[in-house]
């Protein structure tokens, strides 16, 4: 991006994308340009709402995720919005899961999320949430394969609304 | 805090009040790359994460 147009961005950090290519060349982030924010079309409450994580959260049984590849795993798991923490487990070694070891909902708001929907202030859940494992330094791969891939699946289901969080 | 992004453990009143104010912002934002700073402090948490534990029983002092 633009350094300029950079400071001008209402970004928390501006410079922190220059910063970051600049110690792991080649390997981050290279989008010149924001993608224009998706309004929402219609109330919080007639909305259908899905989350994705970089948690590494799954349900118990599935293939872990590969934690310990050099470049990552690229790789997702559907992660049913009905599911209860303890039908879950958290396969990544990238961040502290001391507290998400405790409650889940530290980083995985499970509950909340079904709670909010049982009330009526969220419309609903989609059927699934999606989950995969943040440390993936091929940006290419994380752009073009694993992100297209949640996106797709996202829309499959018919959300209106995707609650993005790192973990 | 790093693995802690809707709060600390057992602190639902907290948890869902920073999903609530995500999607607030979801209506209220006017562009993209905009960020809201949320009046929290992590050292406020922990204290209310303290007492949630002394009432829950999972903390002996």
């Amino acid at each position: 991006m633009d350094e300029s147009k950079e400071n001008d961005s209402p970004q928390l950090r501006p410079g922190l994308w220059a910063t970051v290519n600049e110690r792991y060349p080649g390997s981050m982030i290279t989008k010149s340009d924001f993608i224009p924010l998706a309004k929402l079309k219609k109330p919080l409450s007639e909305s259908r709402l899905t989350f994705v994580s970089t948690a590494g959260v799954q349900p118990k049984g599935s293939l872990p995720f590969d934690t310990v590849h050099p470049v990552g795993d690229y790789t997702f798991r559907r992660v049913p919005a009905d599911s209860k923490p303890e039908d879950l487990e958290i396969h990544q070694l990238k961040y502290p899961t001391v507290g998400a070891d405790k409650d889940l909902n530290v980083i995985f708001p499970i509950e909340r999320l079904q709670e909010l929907a049982k009330e009526k202030i969220i419309g609903e859940l989609a059927p699934n949430f999606f989950s995969f494992i943040g440390y993936n330094m091929n940006p290419e791969m994380l752009e073009e394969k694993l992100a297209e891939d949640i996106a797709e699946a996202v829309k499959v289901e018919g959300s209106d609304i995707a609650l993005l969080a790192p973990a | 805090m790093m693995g802690h992004h809707f709060g600390v453990p057992f602190h639902t009143e907290l948890q869902r009040r920073i999903i609530l104010e995500a999607l607030d912002f979801l209506m209220a934002a006017e562009r993209s790359g905009e960020v809201k700073m949320l009046p929290l402090k992590w050292a406020q948490a922990r204290r209310e994460a303290i007492e949630i534990k002394r009432k829950l029983k999972l903390r002996k002092d």
